[in-house]
């Protein structure tokens, strides 16, 4: 295998994981504010998808940057959902039996899936792209142009989740709640709303992650279980409650996948992940980067 | 006296009349997971059908969402069995089907699907209808026109990991080294995969002349694009998936420029004639464009209500019916090779780089030599 294929091998995994990325970080907010695993994040990154897909008309043909234009309305959107999504599926039930947290995710999800399946159809569709342009080619190296704005989205986005959560004053206050929810509420801050705003926060991420992958990758109402896989195999490997873990562990994710598809095959870049999985499950199942105790869901 | 017991019954014969249920056909088809496309086509065809034909027999179409598990089919069949019905319209996915089959067969009730998994005529249980072409017609077209029209030497085959898929495969495969041109690379991708780029650099290696798929929609749409992303220009022979007109939809007519697929039919590249109303119809009815398994579901359908208007009533007559005779559809003549494939012809689609619209460019009759 050449250099310049392998090169745009390692780049298409690079930014497959980098929307992988977007999504296990809304997974560990939701996991550290709540204590749960919300199992609908997979079918909130195909809404995400889906509502870029409604609300292009909005925006038209006449810019550049179609998809970057939509990207603020569909986390605003999504953020809404979330804060919405917080409220039927997660408060009604948080102080029950744990299993009735991601019984009511679950059945959130399958909602969002069938919703989507009578609203849009069950065909998969095309988002709007991120900028007009095909590629950029050097020599015989061609990049899409779709997959470097993948890329540098879903890096500012990171940084940007990053640093609000770790230089804000709501920022901190989420982590306080995340924490520890009692001392959080001892010191006057309010934890209910603290946890809907992490909800907002992490769907429309998942919002963000569901238009970048949109363009490329298309999406349908039945990506969800997908995208859901994706998100809680990285968090496993990169340590359930960081959010560093969780963006190294999708970027290894989409990396390993890609390059040992390429250098095999698919069947043995899903069967290796898996065993790798298991692997770290058995010897280190703390993660990469070792959790924080918590008892969670 | 005899005036009131003839009075009470009368009364009694009047509202048994005025109750009397409409036949009920179940239609038992995945509307949700990886094959809610296609099942929806299929359940559109055989609703649009019972509602067009059904009406003088008081036949009404009840759909069931069998999703994709074969749990899920076996659960929607047992329920629908409890009515006694005397025909089922069942799922085309494979697997579901090999589940249902048994539980149909033991209960004597035939069912009509356009799966196109071989297996499903092939384990001896008659009591199923397949009236879409199975992989033996349309895979035979497949490899002919690649060889015969393309002239395909060395061609590469990516292909789905499902029962469908891997059905496909083992039929290309074979056809192909028949044919005097085997295959040089061949890959399985689960209908997860989004990249494709690694399967297809592989694939380059290997230094194909055509590139021969059997993916459902989404992964052939996935394939194409890519593929033309980085500048692969060679030839594309693609599935059933290919023709229809929403895995079309997904990409720019100059990317469809050089593929080709094989169908059971292309009821969109029709512009006149039945076929053209069938899909003016189906557009009014359901507000989309409708594809091969549509009217090949609707043709089933169709031939089950034929079967009804002479004389068939209870399941075992409706069974032989459909064995024994054959059935004049929109998309083919369809007649039983005795297993219960009913549709022998193909065509090959392919599309000019300008439009969405594929034009019909052969026609493979009688490929199973039964009619």
């Amino acid at each position: 295998m050449s250099t310049i294929a392998l090169t745009q091998i390692l780049l298409n995994g690079l930014a497959l994981g980098a929307a992988y990325a977007l999504i296990a970080l809304g997974f560990v907010i939701v996991l550290n504010a709540a204590g749960a695993v919300n199992f609908a994040q997979g079918e909130l990154v195909m809404a995400g998808g889906f509502a870029a897909i409604a609300l292009a008309p909005l925006i038209g043909e006449a810019t550049a940057l179609p998809g970057l234009f939509l990207l603020p309305l569909v986390m605003g959107l999504m953020g809404l959902v979330g804060a919405g999504f917080a409220w039927l599926a997660y408060f009604p039930v948080r102080k029950r039996h744990q299993v009735a947290v991601f019984v009511s995710t679950i059945a959130a999800g399958l909602v969002l899936q069938h919703l989507a399946n009578a609203l849009f159809g069950a065909a998969p569709r095309a988002g709007p792209p991120l900028i007009t342009g095909d590629s950029l080619s050097i020599g015989a190296f061609s990049v899409s142009l779709q997959q470097i704005a993948v890329m540098v989205c879903a890096a500012l986005l990171i940084s940007g989740t990053g640093l609000f959560l770790g230089r804000t004053q709501t920022g901190r206050r989420m982590r306080a709640v995340a924490q520890d929810p009692e001392m959080a509420a001892a010191i006057g801050i309010r934890p209910k709303r603290m946890i809907t705003l992490s909800f907002a926060l992490a769907i429309a991420l998942a919002g963000a992650a569901g238009l970048l992958l949109s363009n490329q990758f298309f999406v349908s109402p039945n990506d969800g279980g997908l995208f859901m896989l994706k998100a809680y195999i990285a968090v496993t490997i990169g340590g359930w409650g960081r959010l560093d873990g969780a963006v190294i562990g999708a970027l290894l994710i989409g990396i390993f996948e890609t390059l040992v598809a390429a250098l095999a095959s698919y069947l043995v870049a899903e069967a290796l992940l898996y065993a790798v999985l298991l692997v770290m499950l058995v010897f280190r199942p703390s993660g990469l980067l070792p959790e924080r105790a918590r008892a969670r869901v | 006296m005899f005036p009131k017991s003839a009075a009470v019954a009368l009364a009694a014969l009047l509202v048994s009349s005025l109750t009397a249920k409409a036949e009920t056909i179940p239609v038992l088809v995945p509307i949700t997971g990886f094959l809610s496309l296609e099942g929806t086509a299929q359940r559109n065809g055989a609703v649009l059908a019972i509602e067009r034909y059904g009406k003088d027999l008081d036949l009404d179409a009840e759909v069931t969402d069998t999703g994709t598990s074969p749990e899920g089919a076996v659960t929607a069949l047992r329920r629908a069995l409890e009515d006694k019905p005397s025909a089922a319209v069942a799922s085309m996915l494979g697997t579901q089907m090999l589940a249902m089959l048994p539980i149909a067969g033991r209960a004597g009730v035939p069912l009509l699907t356009v799966s196109g998994t071989a297996k499903i005529t092939e384990i001896g249980i008659p009591w199923v209808f397949r009236f879409f072409p199975g992989d033996s017609v349309v895979k035979v077209a497949q490899a002919r026109y690649a060889v015969e029209e393309l002239g395909a030497k060395r061609p590469a085959l990516l292909y789905q990991t499902t029962a469908y898929g891997q059905s496909g495969a083992e039929h290309l495969r074979r056809i192909m080294q028949d044919l005097g041109a085997p295959l040089v690379f061949e890959e399985a991708i689960d209908i997860s995969v989004k990249d494709m780029l690694p399967a297809l650099t592989r694939m380059q290696e290997a230094k194909p002349d055509l590139i021969l798929l059997h993916l459902h929609s989404g992964s052939t749409a996935l394939v194409i694009r890519q593929a033309r992303d980085q500048n692969i220009a060679l030839p594309i022979l693609a599935g059933s998936a290919m023709h229809q007109p929403t895995t079309a939809a997904l990409l720019e007519p100059q990317q469809l420029g050089g593929v080709c697929a094989e169908s059971a039919s292309s009821p969109i590249s029709e512009p006149e004639g039945p076929v053209e109303d069938f899909t003016a119809e189906y557009r009014a009815r359901f507000g989309t464009e409708p594809d091969a398994f549509a009217l090949a579901q609707y043709d089933g359908a169709s031939m089950l209500i034929a079967a009804k208007n002479a004389g068939a009533r209870t399941a075992t007559e409706v069974r032989d019916w459909l064995a024994s005779n054959s059935y004049d559809g929109l998309a083919m003549t369809y007649k039983s090779d005795g297993k219960g494939n009913m549709a022998h012809d193909a065509l090959i689609v392919c599309y000019d780089g300008e439009s969405a619209v594929p034009a019909i460019k052969r026609r493979y009759e009688n490929v199973s030599g039964v009619k």
